[in-house]
């Protein structure tokens, strides 16, 4: 028998099953021809009387299986389809569990979701030292549950709690915790695994556990322990999902009503769970958006860029300092300038309060802390900006001052040197106009909080370069953001299709619509935040200004309504000033809607009903969505949707904006526009040509856009 | 002998132990100054031969603290880093060494300077207590570990407290403050004269920091519990010292009869400072603008008891090394230890009778004009390891406001030494 995906070798008796050694890509995954390949091997292994052993590893650095290939499972088209799928796995699992010889599994790198589950049914398994070994069962992120015998033989190895932390996360656990769980029998020195292999794996593990962790588990082992542990799960999956998804849900329903079932009846149940999810909407959506991330990793270009090992940022505050963190973070040791000592302290602050943050989870250790934040050189003159790579301007949003900061920032720079401007919604092709070498320049987006928003918008211009664009790309995905390019135009690709959706909220408060109905309709919608408490959160003064600048560049359709304006006035900024919509605690806690606020809208009520509210809220943004494809800002209905996503947490259960109205039909949503266009305002809810073009050919944004 | 050029130097501000600085780790106080250094210039990370650190109270954790000052600040691996310890002159040491080198023609681009961070040097446990943990260690069964707690009594707790310790003479067994009484008392000084003495050099370092003159060679030090802090300034100088209120302290080292206060002494401070020395060579290859050239320097020992001389010593030695003379100098820097010290070392370079008794040569009146110009030490404070070459930075900057040509910067060291450094001003 020759294999193609595995390899495996007969030493002296001992059997050993290698993965990765054919694999181009950086990451060795599961396909239905190698699962065909293990049931062959393990079959092998079975009937070789003299065989002594089967130890399982990669050739693969950092990576033993990154789980089964996701098309596979996104290809499965009906539930009996899926539960073959699954049966066909879960044979071959079980095959290597029942092999009489002893079975040893040794993972270095990541080992996920199906090569979680194929280890599981290993008697040992021996993980590397290597910092980037990690196991995990990611499948609900794909909303989906483990189909291959993992909900089975995960509860059996590290008990009921630690499998429910990690089946309904998602989460991936290291090394040493993957030891202290009693997943793994010992962790080793990478380069020993296989050298050590013979010896361990006949070698018995002793657990050690702590008293602690013996009176947990005796704890969880009873029948009401268990109630009280599912019904503690289920209250926090409900408040973290808001029952938008349904994998956990099941996930819940499962292991509890699978527990202390039989191998065969388990994994029937698993396998049928497993089905039944794959054809829900939001399997199907979360998928989608797997792919679209995905497909935002790779970068494929021909020409030569520059590599950016060190920035600097101009413009400490708020986002300098959470772009400062970004290079602190990523080893590139930033300079960080600003005007003033109280500036710079500010932008110091805000670093220093995220990786304090991780200090105190334990992510990071309090030495790494002094050095990551002491390498962000923060000064008030251009000491060493000729030694970076990448300058960020991130000053006020004020065109004549960026032009001439930034054509200041030119002089004192390599002539290779990437200028870069984190403007939201000042003209990039107009900036690059200050510059005398405009090629190097674009604009580089990011959105606030900087560590936990992973979108980059690299907005493009007449004379931007590919090189920058290019270096760019690269460098974002570097520092772990997701990265989408766009062309110019006012407020780019995000806050584009944001601003109609605050400001028809804006439009409906006016109406007499109240605060409460708004923000629970577009947090039912899905949306992490309601349209009232992200303008708090923007900043009223921002939303204002952003308004202006996009009526102004976009004409009537994007007429701002005065609400914020008048809320500026009257000093209700939002969060930053603790009373907006709503009021504030000093550590930014919500409390109650704001009366003065309630003061500026009209005392007579309005009722309307709840989907109402979402489509005066979404079309708009779908509408906006349509110009944007029709100017051709990005290049597809994936990037505005990965854009929404990754920009303000658009849903991922709905797939994203687009993925949501080729869903609803374009037709229903050409006509609920038009029909606002009547009732509400013509120009606000003008019909986008490209949105009416594709209503009339019966296209989806998918179809008319392919990527 | 080829020339060395001191191209920039810089400082961290001087900060009053136990206050602002207490959390930063000594090597904080180093690394970014070299990171500013390197980013004045455009040498690559891998072109640094050495970095050279003085550093006295040695922390636990950082046992040669040189080589982690050229870790964190970025340079390249295979950049070599080591520690000196000459006492109160550990920066100078660190510089003088670099001079050789570079010399010598061994090395071509150095990082010298000096950190201490006073505040955290450590409470230790005394011998007694040492002790008790070696014979626990040894207990192995129950009873013996018992045996060895019922030995234990409660004075085993009373730490040693370094700094002092580090502070006395072991050979002649007087404190710091103790030999600066002698002088005091050899040479006639009153408590009034070391007062107006130290009051001038509060007025001094206050004048210079109004009028700006610290901005070129102090960088911003981070500090604070969460890092997010900028101390940009010295903080000990006081704008409100007046005579008056320097003479209600208490003599610190004499309870008695002495005249020595801490108002005339020099406070207990953290900081740091640091030079980037380079041959010619590398002027040339990587377009350095030298601030200065390191003209020579020496060190000279004499009696510990009377340590604070030392700086006359040492200023002789470099002036016979030089060939110059005292009168050749446009700046004079005695580090201010204590205000007796400085004030017997005016009247030991200018008789004959105690040139005559230390066997060197008389180099005449030290001009109070151009003395310490900005302040000394009993304002600005001693970082022990740092203030060698913190006051070399200090001249080298002076002179270039100036436009003068030579200053000699010098002081006294514990054990009894001196040193002394001479640099030619480069921006006339």
């Amino acid at each position: 028998m020759s294999y193609e995906k595995i390899t495996l070798e007969n030493k002296d008796g001992i059997y050993y099953l290698g993965f990765g050694k054919y694999e181009e890509k950086s990451m060795t995954v599961l396909y239905k021809e190698t699962l065909m390949e293990l049931d062959t091997a393990f079959g092998e292994v079975a009937s070789d009387k003299k065989a002594k052993g089967l130890i399982l590893f990669s050739h693969k650095e950092n990576c033993f299986l990154a789980g089964m290939d996701v098309s596979v499972i996104q290809g499965l088209s009906s539930e009996s389809e899926a539960i073959t799928g699954c049966e066909a796995g879960q044979t071959v699992f079980n095959k290597l569990e029942d092999l009489k010889v002893p079975t040893m599994a040794l993972v270095d790198g990541i080992c996920l979701g199906g090569g979680c589950e194929m280890i599981l049914a290993c008697d040992k398994i021996i993980a590397s030292d290597n910092p980037k070994t990690a196991i995990g069962l990611p499948e609900v992120m794909l909303g989906v549950l483990p189909g291959f015998g993992g909900t089975y033989r995960l509860p059996k190895k590290v008990g009921l709690p630690n499998s429910l932390d990690m089946i309904l996360t998602g989460k991936q656990v290291r090394s040493r915790k993957a030891k202290k769980i009693g997943l793994v029998e010992a962790v080793m020195p990478k380069e020993r695994l296989l050298e050590l292999a013979n010896e361990n794996l006949f070698k018995k593990f002793e657990k050690n556990k702590s008293m602690t962790e013996t009176l947990t588990e005796k704890a969880a082992d009873n029948f009401i322990a268990r109630k009280v542990i599912f019904q503690k799960a289920r209250e926090k999956v409900l408040e973290t999902t808001k029952g938008f998804y349904p994998a956990p849900l099941k996930i819940l329903d499962h292991l509890e009503g699978s527990a202390g079932k039989k191998r065969e009846t388990y994994l029937s149940r698993e396998a049928k769970a497993f089905a039944e999810l794959t054809q829900t909407s939001q399997a199907k959506n979360l998928q989608h958006v797997f792919f679209l991330h995905d497909e935002s990793k790779k970068l494929e270009t021909e020409t030569e860029f520059k590599k950016i090992n060190r920035g600097a940022v101009v413009g400490a505050g708020t986002m300098g300092g959470g772009i400062a963190w970004l290079f602190a973070k990523n080893n590139q040791a930033p300079i960080m300038k600003d005007i003033s000592v109280e500036g710079l302290e500010l932008g110091l602050k805000q670093s220093s309060e995220v990786f304090s943050k991780a200090v105190k989870r334990k992510r990071m250790s309090k030495d790494d802390f002094n050095r990551a934040q002491r390498s962000i050189s923060a000064q008030l003159d251009y000491n060493g900006f000729k030694n970076v790579d990448l300058v960020v301007e991130a000053i006020v949003e004020n065109m004549n001052v960026k032009k001439a900061v930034l054509s200041e920032v030119e002089k004192e720079v390599a002539s290779d040197c990437i200028l870069t401007s984190n403007t939201s919604s000042l003209s990039v092709g107009e900036m690059a106009k200050s510059l005398e070498d405009s090629s190097r320049f674009a604009g580089l987006h990011f959105f606030n909080p900087v560590n936990k928003m992973p979108l980059v918008e690299i907005v493009r211009h007449d004379n931007v370069s590919d090189e920058t664009i290019n270096a760019l790309y690269k460098w974002v995905l570097k520092t772990k953001k997701t990265p989408v390019v766009v062309n110019d135009c006012p407020g780019f690709l995000v806050n584009r299709i944001l601003a109609p959706f605050l400001n028809e909220a804006a439009y409906l408060l006016q109406e007499g619509v109240s605060i409460k109905d708004i923000d629970s309709a577009s947090l039912n919608f899905g949306m992490p935040m309601g349209a009232c408490r992200l303008m708090d959160e923007v900043g009223l003064d921002v939303c204002s200004h952003v308004g202006e600048i996009m009526e102004e560049g976009l004409g009537a359709r994007a007429k701002a309504s005065d609400l914020s304006k008048l809320a500026t006035d009257k000093d209700l900024l939002g969060k930053k000033s603790k009373s907006g919509f709503y009021t504030y605690d000093d550590k930014g806690k919500q409390l109650d809607v704001n009366p003065k606020m309630q003061a500026l809208l009209p005392n007579k009520k309005k009722s309307m009903d709840e989907t109402t509210i979402q489509m005066r809220l979404f079309l708009p943004m779908i509408n906006e969505a349509a110009n944007i494809l029709d100017e051709k800002i990005v290049d597809s209905a994936g990037t505005v949707d990965l854009g929404l996503i990754f920009g303000i947490g658009f849903p991922p259960f709905r797939g994203g904006l687009l993925k949501y109205a080729d869903a609803e039909g374009l037709d229903r949503i050409v006509d609920a526009i038009n029909s606002f266009a009547e009732s509400v305002d013509k120009d606000r809810y003008g019909l986008s040509s490209y949105l009416e073009n594709l209503a009339k050919n019966k296209q989806k944004f998918y179809e008319a856009s392919v990527q | 002998m080829k020339p060395v050029y001191l191209c920039s130097g810089v400082r961290t501000p001087q900060v009053k132990s136990g206050t602002d600085t207490k959390d930063v780790d000594a090597p904080y106080l180093g690394h970014y100054l070299i990171r500013h250094l390197m980013d004045q210039t455009e040498i690559p990370s891998d072109q640094v031969d050495e970095v050279i650190v003085g550093n006295t109270g040695t922390p636990a954790k950082y046992p040669n603290i040189g080589r982690v000052i050229a870790l964190e600040a970025g340079l390249h691996k295979q950049t070599s880093g080591y520690s000196v310890h000459r006492n109160c002159a550990s920066g100078m040491e660190a510089v003088s060494q670099g001079f050789v080198k570079i010399a010598s023609g061994r090395s071509d681009i150095i990082f010298a300077g000096g950190v201490e961070n006073m505040s955290q040097m450590p409470l230790i446990y005394n011998e007694d207590m040492t002790e008790f943990f070696i014979q626990m260690m040894k207990a192995k069964t129950p009873a013996d570990k018992l045996k060895v707690v019922s030995t234990f009594r409660f004075p085993h707790l009373t730490p040693v407290i370094a700094i002092e310790q580090g502070l006395t003479d072991p050979f002649c067994g007087l404190n710091m403050g103790a030999t600066a009484e002698k002088l005091a008392r050899e040479f006639g000084l009153s408590r009034l004269d070391q007062d107006e003495f130290a009051n001038k050099s509060h007025a001094k370092a206050i004048a210079a920091m109004k009028a700006g003159k610290w901005n070129d060679e102090i960088v911003p030090l981070l500090a604070g519990k969460n890092l997010e802090k900028l101390i940009t300034e010295d903080i000990g100088p006081r704008d409100n010292s007046t005579i008056e209120r320097l003479g209600k302290l208490k003599p610190y080292f004499e309870k008695k009869t002495g005249t020595v206060t801490v108002g005339n002494a020099c406070p207990i401070t953290d900081g740091g400072s640091m030079w980037l020395m380079a041959s010619e060579e590398a002027v040339k290859k990587y377009n350095l603008k030298p601030m200065a050239r390191m003209v020579d320097f020496h060190f000279h020992g004499l009696e510990p008891e009377r340590m604070g001389l030392g700086p006359v010593m040492a200023m002789d030695g470099v002036f016979k090394r030089s060939g110059l003379k005292l009168s050749d100098m446009d700046l004079v820097e005695i580090n201010e230890a204590f205000a007796a010290q400085v004030m017997s070392c005016m009247q030991v370079a200018k008789e004959k009778k105690y040139a005559d008794k230390w066997g060197i040569d008389v180099l005449g009146e030290i001009n109070p004009d151009i003395l310490n110009v900005n302040g000394g030490a009993i304002a600005l404070g001693h970082p022990v390891g740092s203030t060698g070459s913190r006051l070399i930075v200090t001249i080298a900057h002076e002179l270039k406001r100036r436009k003068q040509k030579y200053g000699v910067a010098s002081l006294c060291i514990g054990g009894g030494q001196g040193g002394a450094v001479i640099v030619e001003n480069l921006e006339l």
